[in-house]
This record gives structure tokens, sequence and C-alpha cells, in this order.
């Protein structure tokens, strides 16, 4: 339960005001629902009554009348209102809350970045994130909302009525409701989980079964996965199932308290009438305003079925939100050495965590402007690894690495980003235009730019063929072949005109001939950067300034 | 135009949709309707306990009889509830059930080459999360629908049979309700079409940023990236929120023609109790038991007509995933040949021929390819420039794709439905982008077959044993969709490896030594080349002037302009 509270701070907070408003108006409803059903009651009886009695003229049938008609319209005009607001601050809150989420997933350290998996996140972000709407618009706000009109309806009831009956009746609503949540709780907190891990599995598995395509067809797998996501769908309907038939049961309950409280209000009130402690009248008004009780009850029963999956969600969000990075304090960024090389690394030794061996040890260069540099080495040996540490994704064992005279660690992330540009070996492009994706490093790149980029990488001609700039490009820049794509992702790296460029293996992908056109237009466009490439060809050797072999 | 024909499909799939459910849909109806009907009796009961208060000349009932009788009636009521909603639960269940089942198989066959094919993401999303909303729908509507036929028709025969003036406020005020229903229900169906189109994107959105976050860092877009998801959520609740707006505002409009219809004939009632009015009834005047009753029945005459309406909008929601999924299956497709099972491996040597084959790409290319005879054992590597095809001609050999034109024969037989199977089973594939199957690397290595053994010898085969154990977790270890968690370079060994591990006839590897070292590319030539040795066919297509003077052949293609 206290994730449950934890959150619904999270998500009353920012709204708050929406919300309080909208739990008053939500009160508001009920209290008109209780009060019209009385009065209309009251009046229709006590009209009958004045009628037998030949007092009919005698009779006031404005005011009553006016009350009806004026709770009618205001439980109408209230309701419309709380839901209004309750759900509007509800969505509101819930996509503060996954921006929040998304930007503490970006700030994760590398090594987790790179481990995290896209599915597992995507649900976290979405059904998880739906699956906290109920806190407040269904269990929270009628809960509350519920009590205070149960409180206000006992008090009445008493003045206008019977202490005994009205006691007798709330007492019945209030002990059959408060079972049937308690059993809810008992019952469906597990199969919920139970549901919502089957949906869980069930949409990575699909999600594999769709990325995975072409392996698993052409392993034979393409079936087994199938039936494998089928088999998940499977189990997640029978949870989903078993879930239903909780619902139902604890639907049946509460209609039957109200059916019972109802039963009890009609019983002693025609009991106490026939003695004449009331008039008939009264006992009506007792009668039609415990069947209005029927509406305080009716809207926990969403709230009770979804409990479960509320609960389940709502702890994983709120481990999230503890473990993800918090922003990093504004720094001011070192002022820099213009006599100092660009970047040099003093005896930089990296070991992975839980690898017994450094990576490799006493690392040490200097990189000045308008040089190129090519790491060499066999696969697995760190050239990627001295990459990543060059632009401070991680952090060397030992020595240490200087970014134009000043320690990388005391660079902010901006103005770090700003001077070192990163090509990873494994670059993702994203839907969108060609466009997007330059404008994606530079927010402020005019046509020209476009243009300078993309005949850098020699894209030129393959983006006029597919229509210009704006061509559309799909999920994971589908529509490029693997070597265009690499040259697009360069252009993407270029467009931040860093002064240090940090590639590994620039060219891959590329026939030798494109490849040397790139690495040209690559130094003609940036004169003056310090370039470091992580390289295994040979065209890529040749064009380097110097080579530095990470051989043992 | 085009948007009424997307509505009419979306409307025909939705009935073909229902059919198999409609049996349970049926009865839920029938059960619901029965418990709607036995609040008339409940409300006679009331209205008699009470006239009998005022009236001494009416017969007296103890009040515990009276009281038992309500309680009774009114448990049997939420029992007959319950028994209804399980029917529709069922029927909605089995409707889900092979919905999902029908799009998560067709959209699985669907080739590497075929341009309609939609973002995983957006599929998983339609099929787990937008199929979802249509159980509202399902075990709503039908149910409503009978209610509103049975029970404003009998409330209204009673009402007439005690007063014509009751009868006459109810069949006025009733039909506004259906009329009002029907401009409502324009309006939420194209809202929530929007927010389903919404929902969509923004999960594409989400899942692609996701994928991105290593780029998106060293990019420094991270704020830029944050901005514009935020705005695209915002979109998202704007469109929700307009979804909810006109359901809001129509059930409040409902309830306040539901509220003016009680509200008149309460006061009709009243007026009449006090003899302010003689009219209204055929001839004796309104007793209290009657107004009582009538009284009681006004509300439930509208709740029917207002049940529909709320379901009116789960309908509206339900023709707009229908719309989807009649969408995505008019979208032409271009599937594998074949269902991608399992199956006996093709008999035969393992001889490849193509003659005249050429392929339509995406955006209107016609690429013809050179025949090909290859007999089995040959060493092939395909060469050319970016887009000559390489790829392409990879796919369409192992029969991801069909050709537009010419034919392929594998093992001496024509490359089609009946044969790809067979012949993918000796096929090991290398593609130019790994990806691993969330589950542990000793699984995905075997996702070719082959047991334990023959993975151990594929590891050592492809160079990557060392790459293995020194995983932290070894074999147990879960790698990130595209190999996060090993270098570029040993990834692709590990994909290597998985081909190797069931003894492939034919090996298709496209790029093979791409992000390899030379010596590390040398290796695992050298384990292609062994595995060639055995006898496999080996096609590589390829940049690597080492590895394409390793082949016996090479074949150019063409540049498609």
């Amino acid at each position: 339960m206290k994730p449950l509270f934890a959150l619904l701070r999270v998500i009353w907070q920012g709204q708050s005001r929406a919300f309080w408003r909208g739990a008053a108006l939500a009160a508001v409803v009920l209290m008109a629902g209780v009060g019209l059903l009385g009065l209309s009651g009251w009046f229709i009886t006590a009209a009958g009554a004045a009628g037998l009695a030949g007092l009919g003229i005698g009779f006031d049938f404005f005011r009553p009348s006016a009350g009806v008609r004026l709770l009618a319209l205001g439980r109408a005009g209230a309701r419309y209102g709380e839901r209004l607001l309750t759900h509007d601050a509800t969505l509101r809150a819930l996509a503060g809350l996954r921006v929040h989420l998304l930007g503490g997933i970006m700030r994760l350290p590398y090594p987790r970045l790179l481990r995290l998996r896209g599915g597992l996140a995507l649900n976290r972000l979405t059904a998880d994130v739906d699956a906290l709407d109920g806190i407040s618009l269904r269990l929270v706000i009628p809960m509350a909302s519920g009590a205070l009109t149960l409180a206000l309806a006992w008090a009445i009831l008493a003045w206008l009525v019977d202490l005994a009956v009205s006691t007798a009746v709330i007492l019945a609503v209030l002990c059959g409701t408060a079972a049937t949540l308690a059993w809810t709780l008992r019952r469906a907190a597990r199969p919920s989980l139970r549901a919502e891990l089957h949906m869980q599995a069930f949409r990575t598995t699909l999600i594999d079964l769709f990325r995975a395509r072409v392996e698993l067809a052409v392993f034979g797998q393409l079936q087994a996965q199938t039936r494998a996501a089928l088999l998940r769908e499977a189990r997640q309907r029978a949870a989903a199932n078993r879930v239903d038939s909780i619902d139902r049961v604890a639907g049946a309950a509460l209609s039957a308290t109200a059916t019972l409280a109802a039963a009890l209000a009609l019983l002693l009130g025609l009991r106490l009438a026939e003695t004449g402690a009331i008039t008939p009248a009264q006992a009506a008004l007792a009668f039609f305003a415990a069947l209005a009780l029927a509406e305080v009850i009716a809207p926990l029963r969403r709230g009770l079925s979804e409990l479960g999956r509320t609960l389940v969600a709502a702890r994983r969000i709120d481990r999230d939100l503890r473990d993800t990075g918090q922003p990093a304090a504004a720094r001011a960024a070192p002022a820099p050495r213009d006599d100092a090389p660009e970047l040099a690394f003093a005896n930089v030794a990296l070991r992975y965590p839980g690898g017994a061996a450094p990576l490799f040890r006493d690392l040490s260069f200097q990189l000045r402007a308008g040089e190129t540099v090519a790491l060499t080495g066999p696969s697995g040996g760190g050239k990627s690894s001295a990459l990543t540490l060059a632009a401070g994704l991680i952090a060397p064992a030992a020595g240490e690495i200087r970014l134009r005279g000043a320690p990388l660690t005391a660079w902010p992330e901006t103005a770090l980003r700003a001077t070192v540009a990163f090509l990873p070996q494994r670059s993702a492009l994203l839907s969108g235009t060609v466009r997007d994706a330059l404008t994606l490093a530079d927010p402020n790149l005019d046509d020209a730019g476009v243009r300078a980029l993309l005949e850098t990488v020699a894209l030129d001609d393959v983006v006029a063929r597919m229509g210009g700039p704006d061509a559309r490009l799909g999920e994971g820049g589908a529509g490029l072949s693997g070597g265009e794509g690499r040259r697009l992702a360069l252009a993407r790296v270029l467009a931040r005109r860093p002064r240090v460029l940090l590639l590994d293996e620039p060219t891959e992908g590329l026939d030798a001939d494109t490849a040397r056109r790139v690495l040209d237009g690559l130094r003609k466009a940036l004169p003056d950067a310090a370039i470091l490439t992580a390289s295994h060809r040979a065209v890529e050797i040749d064009r380097a300034d110097r080579v530095l072999s990470m051989t043992q | 135009m085009a948007e009424t024909a997307d509505r009419d499909a979306g409307r025909d799939r939705l009935a073909a949709l229902v059919a198999p459910g409609a049996r349970d849909l049926r009865r839920a109806g029938l059960l619901s309707v029965a418990a709607a009907l036995i609040w008339l009796p409940q409300a006679a009961i009331v209205a008699l306990a009470i006239a009998a208060l005022l009236d001494p000349a009416l017969p007296q009932l103890p009040p515990l009889v009276l009281a038992a009788g309500f309680a009774g009636l009114g448990l049997a009521r939420a029992w007959l509830a319950a028994l209804s909603e399980a029917r529709a639960s069922h029927a909605a269940d089995r409707v889900l059930g092979l919905e999902r089942q029908r799009l998560i198989e067709d959209e699985a066959l669907r080739g590497p080459l075929d341009p309609n094919r939609p973002a995983s993401a957006e599929v998983t999303a339609l099929a787990a999360q937008k199929l979802e909303a249509l159980r509202p729908f399902l075990t709503r509507y039908q149910p409503a629908r009978m209610r509103v036929a049975v029970l404003p028709p009998a409330i209204l025969a009673l009402s007439f049979w005690f007063s014509w003036a009751v009868g006459s406020v109810l069949l006025v005020a009733g039909p506004l309700i259906p009329v009002f229903m029907a401009l409502v229900g324009l309006a939420a169906r194209e809202a929530s079409a929007r927010q389903m189109e919404e929902i969509g994107s923004l999960n594409g959105l989400l899942m692609e940023r996701l994928s991105a976050l290593v780029d998106i860092r060293v990019l420094d877009a991270g704020a830029r990236t944050l901005a514009r998801f935020d705005r695209a959520a915002d979109e998202l609740r704007r469109q929700t929120m307009e979804v909810l707006r006109i359901a809001f505002l129509s059930s409040t409009v409902l309830e306040l023609f539901a509220a003016l219809g009680v509200a008149m004939v309460a006061v009709y009632v009243g007026f009449a109790l006090l003899g302010e009015i003689g009219f209204g009834t055929w001839g004796a005047p309104l007793g209290v038991g009657a107004g009582i009753f009538l009284l009681l029945m006004a509300p439930d005459f509208f709740q029917p007509l207002r049940d529909l309406a709320a379901a009116w909008h789960d309908k509206s929601a339900a023709v707009a995933v229908a719309s989807e999924l009649a969408a995505a299956e008019a979208a032409g497709r271009r599937n594998i040949a074949g269902q991608g099972a399992a199956a006996a491996p093709l008999a035969g040597p393992a001889r490849i021929a193509t003659r005249g084959v050429a392929f339509e790409t995406a955006v209107g290319h016609r690429l013809l390819f050179p025949d090909l005879d290859l007999p089995p054992g040959s060493r092939v590597a395909l060469t050319g420039p970016s887009g000559a095809g390489k790829s392409t001609l990879l796919a369409l050999l192992a029969g991801l794709a069909a050709p537009a034109s010419g034919r392929i024969e594998v093992a001496g037989q024509p490359l089609g439905a009946d044969t790809a199977d067979a012949w993918r089973t000796r096929i090991g594939w290398v593609s130019q982008t790994p990806h691993f199957l969330n589950r542990s690397l000793a699984d995905n290595l075997a996702l070719a077959g082959g047991n334990a053994a023959t993975v151990e010898q594929a590891l050592d085969l492809a160079q990557a044993r060392a790459v293995v154990s020194a995983l932290p977790r070894g074999r147990a270890t879960r790698l990130g969709e595209t190999g996060a968690g090993v270098s570029g370079g040993e990834a692709r060994r590990l994909t290597i490896a998985r081909a190797a591990a069931a003894s492939p006839g034919v090996i298709l590897a496209d790029e093979p030594t791409a992000d390899l070292d030379p010596e590390t590319a040398r290796l695992v030539t050298d384990g292609l080349m062994r595995l060639a040795d055995g006898g496999a066919t080996l096609i590589v297509a390829t940049h690597d002037p080492d590895l394409v003077a390793r082949m016996d052949r090479q074949i150019a293609l063409g540049d498609p302009a």
C-alpha cells in the first residue's frame, strides 16, 4: 500500500487544486443524489397524505418541487465538472510522470543505458503509468466523497427521521462495503499481479517476435515464437478472467449491500410508521435516501477490480522514481587552455566491473587540433572503450583524461557534448525525415547546412534519389541501406561541429571508394577538429596522421 | 468519401469480429433484461407498502414480509446481473483471443522487404493495448441494446395503463435521447479514432527513442527529445480529453433529459395526489400507490437509454480499432514464403539456380539480378555499391521475399510456399544487424537448432568462445536487443556461431566481416571457410576485398540507377 500513497502524492502534487475541487464536486454529486431521491419520496408521500386528508390546498408544493429541480440540475452540473476536472488533472499528472520517468531513464549511467530493453522500458512508461489513473479517479476520490456523504446522510436522516433507522442503514452500507473491500483486497491482488505479469510477458514476446522476424523465419522459429506469444496471450486472458470473476462477485456483493440497506430502511420505517412514531412521509424519506446510497457504493466497484493491477504498477514506478538518475546540478564550464592538447590520456586504465584483468592499462596519448589519430588493435582490445572513455560516458579505473587542459570530470554535460562528438559503433536512427535526423543534432541547421552535410558524407545522391532531405525514413532509419544509415549517423555527428570528434569505425559497411570520399569530406568540413577513430580498415588507417596500436 | 469508406470497412470488420461471440452475447443480453425487469415488482412492493401506511382501507401486509420480498428480489437481480456479466465476459474473451491470434499470425509472416510493414511497437500496441479496447464494447453494447428494446416499452405500457399523462411525458422525453445520442456519436467516433492514432504514434515515438538513448545522450539531444515527447504526451492527453469531454457532455445532457422527465412525472403525480389536477387518468383519480409506483419506474425508463448512450462511445472506440484492423488487412503485404516453421530439411543437393529474377523496391526501383547457377559447395561473394541489392538478393534466396518476376530453384525444386520452410532448415543466416531475443545467450545461440555440443563447436568455429566466457554470467547472460553488452565484432561472431550451430548446408551472410578487425575478420572467414569445407555453400554480401578474395566467385551487382 505504501507505494500507492507515495504515487498518490506524486499524482496529486502538481494538480492539487483541480483534485480538491474535483473531490468536493464529487461529494456534492453524491449528496445531491441522496437528497434528490429522499426529497422526491417524501414529497410524493406527503402530497398523497395531504390529498387523502383533503388538505391539498394548504400544502406547500413550491419549495419541495423547486428543491427537486435544483438538486437534479445541480447534480448533473456537478458531475460534469467533477469528471472534467479530475480526469484532466489525472491525465496531466500522468503525462508529467511519463516525461519525468523518461528523463530519469535518459540520465541513467551509460552501461545501464546499453543494457536497457526497449520493450520493458516501454511497458513501464505506457502500461504501468496508465494503470495509475485509477488511484485518484476510482479509489481515493470516490472513497473520500462516499465517506463524507455517508456521514452527512447519517446526520440528516437521524435529524429528520430517526436515529435508530439512520444508524442501522448507514451501518449496513458501511459493513457491506468494508467487507467487500477487504475480501477483494485479499483475493484480487495476486490474480491481478499475475494478469499484469502475463500481459508484460505477452508484450515482450510479441516485440521480440516482430523485431526478430527475419532471424526467426530463417531459423524456422517463427511459428514457435508465434505460439509462445499466443500461449502468453492465452495465459494473460485466463488471468484476466480470474480477476473478472472476482470483480463480478464484488459487484454482486456491493449491489446486494445496497438492496439490503434499502430493505432495512423499508422494514424499520414501516414499523415506526405503523406505531405512529414517524409519519409515512418520513418513512418514505428514509427508504428513498437509502436507495440512493447505492450510488455511493457503485463507483467503488471499478476501483476495486483494478486495485491489484494498480498496486503492481505503483510498486514498480515508485522503485523507478527512486532509482533513476537525478538531474545534475548546473556547473560552470572549465576555462579551456588554448595551449593544451585537445584531448590527452595519461596512464589511463580500464577495468569492466566483474572483469578480472583490466582491458588496458597505461594508455597515454595526446591529440591536437587538426590531427587525425587511428586507434587499432584486435576486436575486444578496448578501442571502443577508449572512445567511450574519451566521450566521458564511463570512468577510468586509473589515470586521467583531460579535455582542452581541464579534467574531463570537470566538464558539465552540455559543454562537454558541445566540444566532443561521438559516433558509437552502433548508432540508432529515428523515423522521420532525413532533415529531422540532422536537426536532432543541431536544431538551427538551415537548408544549406543540410545539403553541405549530406555532401560531406556522400549521401547527396542517395537523398536526391529519395526525393530530397524531406524524404521520410521508417523505424530505425528503414529505407536506407546499412552503409547509408551509417553515413547519415556520421552526418548527424558532424552537425554538432565539435572540436573533438570520436568515431568508432566510421566507414564500416562502406566500400573503399565511398569510405575515402567520406573521410576526405569529413576532414574538409572540420579542418581544425581533432579526430580520434577506432579503426580496423586499411582505408581509415591510411587517412590517419598517426596510428596508435592498442595491442598489449 | 475515403473516411466514409474507412468507417464502413470498420463497421463491417466489427460485425465480423463480434460473430463468434454472438451466442453468448445474446444470452448475456437476455439475462441482463431479466435482471432489469425485476425492478418492476420491487417498485410495486414499495408502492404497496407506503400506500398501505396512508390508506388503512388497503390490504395491510406485515413489514417483514414486504421488506423480505424487496430484499429477495433485489438479491435475485444482483445474481442475474452477475450471470449476465459472466456470459458477456466469456464472449469478449473468445473474440479477443481469436482476433489477437489472427493479427499476430498475419503480422509475423510479413517479410523484411515489405514496405507496409508497420513498426514493431505499433503492431504490439494494436495487439495488446488497442484490441483490449474492444472489451467494454463487447461486454456492454449488446446487453444495453437488448435492455433498450424491452424495458422502456414495458415501462411505457405500464405507465399508460395507470395514467396517460405520465405515459405521454415519457413518450415525448424518451426519443430525444437516441436522437441526441446519434448526434454525439458522430463526433465521438472521430475523436476516438484520433485518440487511437495518437496512442499508436506515441508508443512508436517512445520505443524508438528508448532504443536510441545513447545517441541522444552523445548528441546532447536529451532536452529536445524530452520536449518533443512532452508535446506528444500532451497531445495525447488533449485527444483523450476530447473523447472524454464528448462522453461526459453527452452523459450529462442525457442525465438532464432523464432528470427533467422524472421531475415532470413527480410534479404531475404530486399535483394529482393533492387533487389540483383532475386529468391524466382513465376516470378514477390517481392513488398514492400508483403514484409512487410511477415515480419509482420513471428513472428506469431512461436508464437503459443512458446505458446504451454510454455503450455508444465504446462502440465508437471499437469501430476505430476495427478500422485499423481492416486497414492493416487491406494494405498490400509481402509475406515470407512458407510459414517460418521448423521443417524437415529439403532433400537433394543444395544447388541454387535463378532465372531472370527481378525485385521491385519499396520506392519503385526495379532491381534485375544476374542469373545464378551455384552447385553445392560454391563460395560466392555478392559485391556492388550500397543499394545495389546485395541484401535483397540474400533475402530472395532465403525465401523471405518473392521476386517480382523470374524464378528461383533450390535443391532442384522451385522455391515457393511449400518448399521454403524445408529449404530454410538448410540455411544458416548471418544478418547485418544482429537481433538477440530477450532470453539467455544459450537459448539465443541454440535458436537455429542444435544441442549444447554443436553450439560449443560453433562457438569455436566463429572464434567466439572467449566472448562468452568473458561475460560475467556466461551463457546465462541476457544481451541487449542488438547485442548490447558485447562489442559489435563480438555480437557478429555470436550470430555466426548461432548460424553455424545447426550445421547448415547453405550459409547466407550479410557483411559477415564488417566491424571486425582484419585479424578477427580473418579468423571468422576461416570459420566460414571451414564450414564450407564440409560441403556447405557460402554466399556472402560484402565490401571486404579480403573476404572476396577467399571466395571462388565474385558476382557484381549493378547500380540501381
